[in-house]
């Protein structure tokens, strides 16, 4: 088993000057003027937020919405940490735009074959070793990559050493937490970071109960049914049996007198 | 001749045409210009209007089929009978058009079959997927006999029917758990988008209440069609029926909303309604056109009894039904979604596009085919003869 790897991004060390965002359309092959929101072509951008900047960008979750909402199973996470797209069995659905709870994934609406398009952590780099075009790029280490515990750590120890950092890892915990985190020294709430309706539970839970349940349901059903319909063909029996008795009996009565 | 040709063109024709030339227009726009030309959906709001009206509304109308026929096949109300097959017939055409509107829906629509051999038993979306397909297998099962007893080899046809009422109990009971479950299934798609619906509808019970608000719905629009077809196709039912299914559709809808109010309560989203908010206005629409209306109307023996009355207030009935519908999937989502989504022209037109020819085909097999009573038997020797093409040719 691999260890997972993961991205640390320091809001308190980024400059804004997007390289990242260059570095990652130059990977792409797209062009690289930068764009405002995430789109097709940006599959990270930074947000000013006050004096800060704030990168948006796949979190990589543990147990994705996006992957369980998936009904052909194109999205899928990594054991290396990535949360990779499988254009060949996609066929366009788009409910893993509607599961997503950070609005991520972005969809190729002016083609005619269009696919959803993401980050994927460079999956393919993370393979081979090496680490994502964005955090290679950065000038001043704002993000960084490495293994997620490593990471973590760091993390600590920079909030411990310092005490101008929230007391917060973003991306730990968050609906079950991924492989992107945040550190900053501004309230994530103020950055932007909109809290996780599932607090730090995966949102795949919010449907598995659902699911869960209909085997049961189903069971459960199914036996009422067919014991309505038992009964209902037992009286439609009885009923007949009954008036053939009576028919007997009147036919009786009439040969009689 | 063009006094003849004159007469043909009724206001009806007209609208048909329209619905036609501007439907396959639009159907081209979306199939060789993409979804940027022929639909306002973006990536904050990526499902609309066909998915809202296509398919919530296409499946959720179409519940009438295994409603009348569990009653009457499990629950043994033969009263129902008489518009059993216009049930089955409306639910059969209902799943057509939604898969059709499938085709129109998803970005590779040559790749339609990938959910049959790509499974992931995680998602809703494919259990949908999966029950819809089983379930339309089923209701072809159970509509087959109205094609078939039309076969003129009497041997073959006497023996494919024998063996279809073998099993036609079973595939009864296993449609309707099929279509509980993807009735359900349907409203179970938003559980994941927490915090995106609005919680005036967002609720871990969402599925539960779907499923509840579908059955009504559905009945409704089988009451319209079958008093539609007797004013217009020459068919007679006991309209004592159709009475009844208007009782019944008052109960399941207090029932229905029974349970929503639990629901809001229990959300603590009750507070939402009486907010100055665009979301509180369509929640009150719906509360006007799904409930309030409707109830009181159908609880009037008055209205009930009146052939008139009970088909209006059972079009109000799916009318606040599709309200519902779009409710959930379009304006529950734009304020978390940051965006204002009006559908375009094009994705109306291919909607009713599909859905007139879905009316068309109830309206033709309810014509040739023994679906409901006819009053009497003379049936048109050729198929053109009701089309009004006959008077030009």
């Amino acid at each position: 088993m691999p260890k997972q790897k993961a991205m640390l991004i320091d809001i308190k060390k980024c400059i804004g000057c997007g390289t990242c965002e260059t570095a990652c359309k130059q990977l792409h092959g797209f062009n690289t003027e930068l764009e405002p929101t995430l789109s097709d072509t940006a599959f990270t951008v930074i947000e000013s937020r006050g004096d800060k900047f704030v990168r948006k960008v796949c979190m990589h979750c543990n147990d994705p919405a996006c992957a369980s909402a998936c009904p052909v199973g194109a999205i899928k996470k990594t054991a290396l940490g990535p949360v990779v797209y499988d254009a060949d069995k996609c066929i366009g659905c788009r409910y893993c735009m509607l599961a997503c709870p950070y609005q991520v994934p972005r969809y190729q609406w002016s083609e005619l074959a269009p696919f959803v398009k993401k980050c994927d952590l460079c999956s393919e780099r993370v393979k081979a070793g090496n680490q994502p075009a964005c955090t290679e790029a950065c000038p001043v280490q704002a993000s960084i990559f490495g293994d997620r515990d490593e990471l973590i750590a760091d993390a600590w120890n920079r909030i411990r050493s310092d005490s101008s950092y929230v007391p917060r890892i973003y991306g730990v915990q968050e609906a079950g937490g991924g492989s992107v985190l945040f550190v900053s020294d501004v309230e994530f709430e103020k950055l932007g970071f909109k809290p996780v309706p599932t607090g730090n539970q995966p949102l795949p839970t919010l449907t598995a109960a659902a699911m869960g349940d209909s085997p049961k349901v189903v069971i459960m059903g199914g036996t009422i049914l067919s014991a309505l319909y038992w009964i209902t063909q037992r009286r439609r029996e009885v009923a007949l049996a009954e008036a053939e008795e009576k028919a007997a009996v009147n036919r009786i009565k009439g040969e009689r007198s | 001749m063009t006094a003849r040709i004159k007469s043909q063109i009724t206001l009806w024709r007209v609208i048909v045409a329209i619905i036609f030339v501007t439907g396959l227009y639009a159907t081209y726009v979306r199939f060789f210009e993409g979804f940027r030309a022929s639909t306002n959906l973006s990536d904050q709001m990526p499902w609309g209007l066909w998915v809202g009206l296509g398919t919530l509304c296409g499946i959720g109308l179409s519940a009438a089929g295994f409603g009348i026929s569990a009653a009457v096949y499990l629950l043994g109300m033969e009263r129902y009978r008489p518009i059993l097959r216009a049930a089955i017939l409306i639910s059969f055409l209902g799943y057509c058009t939604v898969m059709v509107g499938y085709l129109y829906e998803i970005g590779l629509p040559w790749r339609f079959w990938h959910p049959i051999v790509m499974w992931n038993s995680r998602s809703v979306l494919f259990d949908v997927c999966v029950c819809i397909m089983t379930y339309f297998t089923v209701l072809t099962f159970e509509f087959a006999p109205a094609v078939i007893e039309k076969l003129p080899w009497t041997g073959l046809r006497e023996k494919i029917l024998r063996y279809h009422h073998r099993i036609l109990i079973g595939m009864v009971l296993a449609g309707v758990l099929l279509s509980s479950m993807h009735q359900s299934f349907l409203g179970g798609l938003y559980l994941i988008a927490e915090g995106k619906v609005h919680p005036l509808w967002y609720s871990p019970y969402m599925h539960a209440i779907f499923y509840m608000s579908a059955i009504p719905a559905g009945l409704a629009l089988t009451v319209m069609a079958v008093y539609l077809s007797m004013r217009s196709l020459n068919v007679r039912v006991d309209f004592s029926i159709l009475a009844d299914c208007g009782r019944m559709i008052e109960m399941l809808l207090i029932v229905f909303v029974f349970f929503r109010v639990l629901d809001l309560v229990g959300n603590h989203a009750l507070h939402y309604a009486f907010q100055l908010t665009p979301e509180a206005g369509y929640f009150w629409l719906e509360v006007a056109m799904f409930m309030v209306f409707p109830i009181a109307l159908l609880s009037l023996e008055r209205v009930r009894t009146n052939p008139e009355g009970l088909y209006w207030t059972c079009a109000l009935v799916v009318a606040g039904f599709i309200v519902n519908r779009l409710n959930v999937s379009i304006n529950a989502l734009q304020t978390a979604m940051g965006t204002h989504y009006v559908p375009k022209w094009t994705e109306l037109a291919s909607s009713v596009l599909v859905i007139a020819a879905g009316v068309m085909a109830f309206r033709y097999a309810v014509i040739y085919l023994d679906i409901l009573p006819k009053a009497k038997s003379t049936p048109p020797t050729r198929w053109i003869a009701n089309s009004g093409l006959a008077a030009q040719a």
